[in-house]
């Protein structure tokens, strides 16, 4: 899935071994999200919100494109 | 400045990035090292077997290659540890740990095959049986038994316990079941595979020894492969 992290994390300066310490997250997470390698769960999602300050939403993108499946 | 800044930081990122094929690397060559030892082992055991004695030219020579070729790994593991060191990754809290529990878990598991190893030897030299035979499959004194039993039977539950509860992250752990699936659907797979080639005269009886060693090598590859790509 196509985020913001990598962005939200150099507006801060950050290494991703610094995001890691601040979600409790090996640095190997880090890299994996930023990449679209690995989706994280619900719960690391909204830490991840909460620490940026920013809705889930907007920080991660799942491409929707407004058409529903019937 | 805040360019500079920014590359610097991404800079690091990459270096540690580096640092998992290196790790990867170094593991690799650990392994190498301990299958050249075993081959070692077994060399000097079937010498022994055939009466012992002084090695000749040709005995000399083959021990030269495995002694220069070990010694090639050892060189490359502890260039590539410098280079880790120096790459200045600095490690999260959680990861830190959890490499510490991994290098324990390698060297208990190199400690206890080398006890394993050295009384299999001693079977060779004492009995004269059959090198390959009596690495794997040779009787264990009750002392190097029962210790082996408490380890991998008491210890290893609780750290891997703790592993997967306390220290890993679920992108590691999302890995790991990602290559308990590989390596199930591999043994489910292979398995009868083996059976049926064997009952129809293809290949020898199936080995359990080889399943086992099979399923451990797809789990660690996958997980590995899974988390650091």
């Amino acid at each position: 899935m196509k985020n913001q992290l990598k962005v939200l994390r150099a507006m801060r300066n950050w290494s991703q071994a610094d995001l890691g310490d601040h979600l409790d997250v090996s640095r190997q997470a880090v890299n994996a999200i930023e990449t679209g390698k690995y989706d994280p769960s619900l719960p690391l999602a909204f830490r991840i919100s909460r620490l940026f300050d920013m809705p889930i939403e907007e920080i991660f993108d799942d491409e929707f494109n407004g058409e529903r499946d019937v | 400045m805040t360019n500079l800044t920014e590359s610097a930081m991404f800079d690091v990122d990459e270096k540690a990035g580096n640092n998992a094929q290196r790790i990867m690397w170094m593991i690799l060559c650990g392994v190498g090292i301990i299958m050249i030892l075993g081959a070692i082992a077994g060399f000097l055991s079937a010498h022994s077997a055939e009466g012992g004695g002084p090695l000749n030219l040709a005995g000399y020579a083959v021990l030269g290659v495995f002694i220069s070729v070990t010694l090639i790994l050892a060189f490359t593991i502890w260039k590539l540890f410098q280079l880790v060191k120096q790459s200045g990754e600095r490690v999260p809290r959680r990861e830190k740990l959890n490499r510490n529990i991994i290098v324990a878990c390698g060297g208990l598991g190199g400690i206890m095959g080398l006890a394993i190893a050295a009384s299999g030897i001693s079977n060779i030299s004492e009995q004269g049986a059959d090198p390959f035979v009596a690495l794997l499959a040779g009787p264990l004194p009750l002392i190097i038994v029962v210790p082996l039993i408490f380890v991998w039977g008491v210890i290893m539950p609780v750290v891997a316990w703790f592993w997967h509860t306390r220290v890993i992250d679920e992108q590691e752990a999302n890995a790991y079941r990602d290559g308990g699936y590989y390596a199930g659907y591999a043994f489910l797979m292979l398995t009868p595979l083996w059976w049926l080639l064997w009952r129809g005269g293809l290949l020898p009886e199936p080995d359990g020894v080889a399943i086992y060693l099979s399923f451990s090598l797809v789990w660690t590859a996958v997980w590995f492969w899974k988390k650091y790509r």
